[in-house]
């Protein structure tokens, strides 16, 4: 005996029967993507690069959260109704990948002297530390940006005149620097490197010639603030590998 | 009337169009890595800085799309509606201040308030917690303390962000009206995906199910928008031209505007914001405050998000309520301090 199917009965069989949402799969794809990008960031410590420790934690959190999001995308990519993907659609989540791409393949890099001149003008330093921390302790890159902010911070930095102080900063060279003199200039990141400011310090009695623009080095030597420029007369000035955290977080 | 839309053919995407997006991939990692932008300066921080945009607020677009996805499949249609029967009056101050509870970034803001106006908020309302949320949330007042600690504008800043914040969100909260959620709405592919799924025969798909959907769909929808914002502000960040501020910052009325425009072009996140603002040292604290309220409602990363979210004409009217309701404040406070 034949069994004939009624034409309703057979389009509730196919709404019934599962089938795989490009839609899905494309959308869980690119939510993988960015997963590995922050799991390569942070396992390779490439974070450090980006962000100051206190927004760090986004790096897990996010490697975390997006892994999760791209399994459970793909747990529900099976639909009893078809999903297609448009190609405009799919190219818009294409390009989604090309920042993953670009920040996977780029070599690790950090702000350098060519931001410094573009920020120096006008962001000087927000970093606001006590005047208590400027005027006991030992004297950090971070202390000398927060002096610059108020006039307490100027006369509580410049009562350690002729103090010792040992900084870590790269070379940063313009046409007018005097020879025998760097500027040692450390970025000062709060969230992400978008909000860098900078702290910079002259320092004189460097052999000429012997740094480059974006070295970095270490100096030792005895501070002398003047108004708002600070100096520091170099006893030793030695080049040192870059900081695994290039940024310094206040 | 007869619906005139004459809608072109959606074509699918094939083996070919994926080829071609492969192929896209493929290229962009060779380029970069034979070009080695080591050698161009700019490129070099151009990329920095978008990367650490992107990589800082995808985090909190990501956060956002999950309390979004929590709304949209476990609170109930009719939750939200029964507190639009509110008085406006009433309803979008409440709304303003309900962002204390949200210690979210103004990336993370957007996805919950579209989710809330379309699970029956009253327009007006969601866009006032859309703006306030960034401003007053605890993170953010904490953050402009530590700022200004040890200055003799630490309250002003701080409780002139707050206040000047929440007002200025009410204020484009009651310039908004009573748009419907249609008028102020963009459609998205997915609302349509999710009509349909609503509408189907059978058992609707499982909670954890429409949960995932919605997370990725409005992870990957504000996302782009995103990408598109940090690719704007990585090049402002990148090229400004930094001699222009300095010259402004003792001239009146304009030192407040070109305050306004820096925070624009910055695209900062609300919770690092008011270290940059103390960095204007030369600039008083009505210019600063402009800087401090503006910046979180209206920037070049949230104007892509904006474009992604609402309608047309929303962002123009949002960017000049915002920065007119932020001038007048911030011009009150400049008389008020002197």
């Amino acid at each position: 005996m034949s069994v004939t199917v009624a034409p309703l009965d057979r389009e509730r069989e196919i709404r019934t029967r599962l089938g795989w949402s490009p839609s899905r799969i494309a959308g869980a794809l690119v939510l993988a993507a960015w997963g590995a990008l922050f799991w390569f960031l942070l396992l390779s410590g490439r974070d450090a690069l980006y962000l100051s420790t206190r927004t760090s934690w986004v790096v897990p959190v996010a490697a975390v959260l997006l892994s999760l999001a791209s399994i459970g995308r793909f747990a529900s990519a099976r639909v009893r109704r078809p999903e297609p993907l448009s190609r405009r659609e799919a190219w818009i989540m294409g390009l989604m990948v090309v920042p993953v791409v670009l920040l996977l393949v780029l070599p690790p890099a950090t702000l350098g002297q060519f931001s410094a001149s573009k920020r120096s003008s006008f962001v000087g330093s927000g970093i606001a530390t006590s005047v208590g921390d400027i005027s006991t302790g030992e004297l950090s890159m971070i202390d000398v940006a927060a002096a610059q902010t108020s006039k307490e911070g100027e006369q509580a930095l410049a009562k350690r005149a002729g103090e010792p102080v040992d900084f870590v900063g790269f070379v940063t060279l313009y046409g007018d620097t005097p020879a025998g003199e760097i500027l040692l200039t450390r970025y000062i990141v709060t969230c992400c490197v978008a909000d860098a400011t900078i702290a910079q310090v002259r320092v004189v009695n460097v052999t000429p010639g012997e740094f480059q623009s974006n070295d970095w080095v270490e100096v030792k030597g005895t501070i002398y603030p003047i108004g708002r420029e600070v100096i520091v007369n170099a006893s030793e000035v030695t080049s040192v590998p870059q900081p695994e955290r290039p940024y310094l977080t206040p | 009337m007869a619906d005139t839309t004459i809608r072109t053919p959606v074509r699918n995407a094939d083996a070919r169009t994926w080829a071609g997006v492969l192929g896209v991939l493929v290229a962009a990692a060779i380029v970069v890595r034979v070009a080695d932008p080591e050698r161009f300066a700019w490129v070099q921080s151009f990329f920095v800085i978008f990367g650490s945009l992107l990589i800082q607020a995808l985090p909190f677009v990501l956060i956002g799309a999950l309390a979004a996805a929590l709304i949209e499949v476990f609170v109930p249609v009719g939750t939200l509606e029964k507190l639009a029967k509110l008085p406006r009056p009433l309803q979008l101050p409440a709304a303003g201040l309900a962002g204390i509870a949200f210690p979210i970034c103004e990336c993370g803001s957007v996805p919950i308030a579209r989710r809330l106006i379309q699970k029956g908020l009253m327009p007006s309302a969601g866009i006032t917690f859309m703006l306030a949320a960034p401003v007053l949330n605890p993170v953010v007042i904490a953050s402009t303390f530590f700022a200004f600690r040890g200055r003799s504008s630490l309250w002003t800043m701080v409780i002139g962000r707050f206040t000047l914040g929440l007002l200025v969100a009410i204020a484009v909260g009651w310039v908004i009206g009573a748009r419907s959620k249609g008028d102020l709405l963009r459609p998205r592919p997915d609302d349509e995906h999710h009509a349909k799924h609503v509408l189907e025969i059978g058992a609707p798909e499982a909670r954890w199910k429409m949960f995932f959907v919605h997370l990725g769909n409005d992870f990957l929808y504000m996302g782009r928008f995103l990408v598109l914002g940090a690719t704007l502000a990585a090049m402002v960040q990148t090229f400004l031209p930094a001699s222009i501020i300095g010259r402004v910052a003792s001239t009146p009325v304009l030192d407040v505007v070109v305050m306004m425009g820096l925070a624009f072009v910055l695209s900062l996140c609300s919770e690092s914001d008011a270290f940059i603002a103390a960095s204007f040292v030369q600039f008083g604290p009505a210019a600063q405050l402009a800087f401090l309220v503006s910046g979180p409602m209206i920037d070049f990363k949230l104007s892509a998000l904006y474009v992604g979210t609402f309608r047309r004409g929303f962002l123009r009217t949002l960017v000049i309520a915002v920065a007119a309701t932020t001038f007048v404040g911030a011009m009150w406070v400049k008389v008020i301090s002197g």
